[in-house]
C-alpha cells in the first residue's frame, strides 16, 4: 500500500499537472508547486476524496507545503478512524 | 385587535427557501411592497406582532418595528394571520367570536381569540409544529376552540410570488393612489401610456433619453430613485427607493427593492433590495434576495426548449413542478456569481453562494454556503471568507453586519448542512473522474 506521503503527491501532480516524482516534501503548493486558489480548493476535495475524510476547510487551506499536508492527513485519518 | 403574523411550520418555510432561510416569509415582496404591508393595510391593524424562528429573531428584531417573539402578546383580542395568505382575499372580520380557519392539509391559517378565550387556550396541553411558542400556541387553540374550513388562495411557494408580480405590482398602484412627477425628469423623455400611470417619487431622477412606457401597466419609480440614459421601463414595473437603473431594459412585472443596481436585461422578476445586476446580462422570473451580486452577463434561463412547465428542486433530490412555463432562478442572500454565469431553468441557487462559471448551465440545485468551482459544489474557502466579503459588501451600504448576523447565519449553515455535504460529497467525486 502507497504511503501517506505518496498518495498527496500522486494527488497533487494530478491537480497541478506536475510529476509526482518531482514533487519534494518542503515544497509549497502555491509558490513552488503553482497552485492558484480555486486549485487549492480542488486539492483539498481531491485529498478528502482519496483518503476517505472530511477536512476542516479552514485548518486545510491554512495548510502550506506538502510535508505539513502528509502530517495534516495523517492527524485527520488518525481522528476519523482511517487506516493510513 | 393585535395582529399576529406567523408564517408556518418548517416544511411551509422549506417552500420560500432560500429567501425565508434569514426572513419571515411575510416580508417577501410581491407588487409594489412586503406581504406583510398587504396583510396589515388589508385587516387595518395598527397593533401588529410576530413570530419567527428563534434562530433569526434577533436579526429579524433589529429590522423590524413590530414585537417579535414577545409572549406578552399572547393576550387581549387577537388575530393570527398566516403569511401565506393573500392578503386580497383575506375576508375574515378582525372582530368576532373566537375560532380557528383550518385549510384542507389541517394547518392553521389564522386564529381568531377573543381575550376571554385566551386563558382556556393556554390552559390545554402544549405541542405544536410550529418550533416556537406561537406554535404552541395555535395548536391550543385549534384544539379547543371552534374549527371552520378555511380555503382561503395562498402562496404555496416561492415563484408564485414572481408569477403574481405583475398584476400584484398594478393593484398596489391603484391603491397607493399616487401619480404625477415629484421627482425631476430630464428632457428629452418619453413616457408612453397615460401618464395617470406613472408616479416618479421625490429625489428621483429620470435621465434625458430614458422611455417609460406604462401602455400595458403602471410604473412607479420611489423615491431617490436614479433612470440613467437608454433605459426603457415597461410598466407594471415597481423601482424601490434608491435604486439605480444603469440603461437597463426593464420588461414587463419588475418590482425592485431598496437600494439595486440594476443593468441589462430584468423580466417580470423580484429582487428584495440591496442587490446588484449592474451589467448586461437576462434576469427572467426570478426572485433574488438581498445582497446578491449578479457579475456582468450573468444569466438565467426562465423557458425551456421545449415550454413545458419548469419545475425546481427546492430540497436537492425531488423536482417539484411549477405548472408554469416560465420560471427563472431563486437566489437566495449574499450570493455572488462571476462574469459569465449561466443558470438553468428554475434554478434553485441557495444563500450565501460564492458561483465561478464553467460555460456551460449549472447544476439546478445550488446549496447554501457553495462554493461552485467547475460546476461541482465544494467547501471552497469555507463560510469565514463567506461573511467577511458580506461584511465588505454590506459596509459599501453603510450597513452593519453584526454578531446576530453571524449567529444567524451560523445557523442557517448547520440547517442546510445535510443537502450541501451531500452535494459535496458528489462534487468530490465529480472531481475525481474528471482528473482520471
Amino acid at each position: 500500500m502507497a504511503t501517506v506521503e505518496e498518495r498527496v503527491k500522486a494527488v497533487t501532480g494530478r491537480v497541478l499537472g506536475v510529476d509526482p516524482d518531482q514533487i519534494q516534501p518542503q515544497q509549497s503548493f502555491g509558490a513552488d508547486l503553482g497552485a492558484e486558489s480555486i486549485q487549492s480548493v480542488e486539492l483539498v476535495a481531491m485529498f478528502e476524496e482519496e483518503f476517505g475524510i472530511e477536512m476542516d476547510e479552514d485548518e486545510a487551506l491554512s495548510v502550506n507545503t506538502v510535508k505539513a499536508a502528509v502530517d495534516y492527513i495523517t492527524k485527520v485519518c488518525q481522528e476519523q478512524g482511517v487506516d493510513v | 385587535m393585535r395582529l399576529i403574523l406567523f408564517d408556518g411550520p418548517p416544511d411551509v418555510r422549506g417552500r420560500f427557501h432560500p429567501l425565508a432561510l434569514s426572513r419571515p416569509i411575510w416580508e417577501l415582496r410581491c407588487g409594489m411592497t412586503s406581504l406583510a404591508e398587504k396583510l396589515t393595510a388589508r385587516i387595518g391593524a395598527a397593533d401588529v406582532a410576530c413570530w419567527v424562528p428563534d434562530y433569526m429573531a434577533k436579526v429579524y428584531a433589529a429590522s423590524t418595528g413590530r414585537k417579535v417573539n414577545d409572549p406578552a402578546t399572547l393576550a387581549g383580542d387577537l388575530l393570527a394571520v398566516s403569511a401565506t395568505v393573500k392578503a386580497a382575499t383575506f375576508n375574515v372580520p378582525a372582530k368576532g367570536p373566537s375560532e380557528v380557519g383550518v385549510n384542507a392539509a389541517g394547518e392553521v391559517v389564522y386564529a381568531r381569540i377573543a381575550s376571554g378565550d385566551i386563558a382556556k387556550v393556554n390552559s390545554s396541553p402544549a405541542g405544536g409544529d410550529i418550533p416556537c411558542r406561537l406554535g404552541a400556541f395555535l395548536t391550543q387553540a385549534k384544539a379547543v376552540l371552534p374549527n371552520v374550513t378555511c380555503d382561503l388562495p395562498a402562496y404555496n411557494y416561492v415563484w408564485d410570488l414572481v408569477l403574481e408580480n405583475p398584476a400584484q405590482i398594478t393593484e398596489d398602484f391603484r391603491a397607493a393612489g399616487a401619480s404625477g412627477i415629484e421627482g425631476t425628469v430630464e428632457q428629452p423623455n418619453a413616457i408612453r401610456g397615460s401618464k395617470k400611470d406613472v408616479f416618479i417619487g421625490r429625489g428621483a431622477v429620470v435621465h434625458p433619453m430614458v422611455v417609460l412606457d406604462a401602455e400595458r401597466g403602471p410604473i412607479y419609480l420611489d423615491e431617490d430613485v436614479g433612470v440613467h440614459p437608454f433605459t426603457r421601463i415597461e410598466g407594471p414595473c415597481y423601482v424601490g427607493r434608491k435604486s439605480i437603473l444603469l440603461g437597463a431594459k426593464c420588461r414587463e412585472g419588475m418590482s425592485i427593492g431598496p437600494v439595486c443596481r440594476i443593468g441589462g436585461e430584468v423580466e417580470e422578476s423580484v429582487i428584495q433590495g440591496y442587490s446588484n445586476k449592474y451589467h448586461e446580462g437576462f434576469l427572467g422570473h426570478a426572485y433574488v434576495g438581498e445582497w446578491v451580486n449578479l457579475g456582468a452577463l450573468t444569466t438565467n434561463s426562465d423557458l425551456k426548449n421545449d415550454y413545458s412547465a419548469v419545475s425546481v428542486v427546492m430540497d436537492g433530490r425531488n423536482p417539484i413542478s411549477t405548472g408554469s412555463t416560465k420560471v427563472g432562478s431563486i437566489i437566495g442572500d449574499h450570493t455572488k456569481t462571476s462574469i459569465g454565469t449561466l443558470f438553468n431553468t428554475g434554478a434553485y441557487v441557495g444563500a450565501m453562494c460564492l458561483i465561478m462559471a464553467t460555460g456551460k448551465p449549472l447544476s439546478k440545485f445550488i446549496p447554501s454556503f457553495a462554493w461552485m468551482l467547475d460546476g461541482v459544489a465544494t467547501k471552497g474557502f469555507g463560510k469565514r471568507m463567506l461573511y467577511q466579503t458580506a461584511k465588505v459588501a454590506m459596509s459599501r451600504r453603510k450597513k452593519e453586519w453584526t454578531e446576530a448576523d453571524e449567529a444567524m447565519w451560523d445557523a442557517v449553515y448547520e440547517l442546510t448542512a445535510t443537502v450541501r455535504n451531500e452535494a459535496i460529497r458528489k462534487g468530490r467525486r465529480q472531481m475525481v473522474r474528471s482528473r482520471t
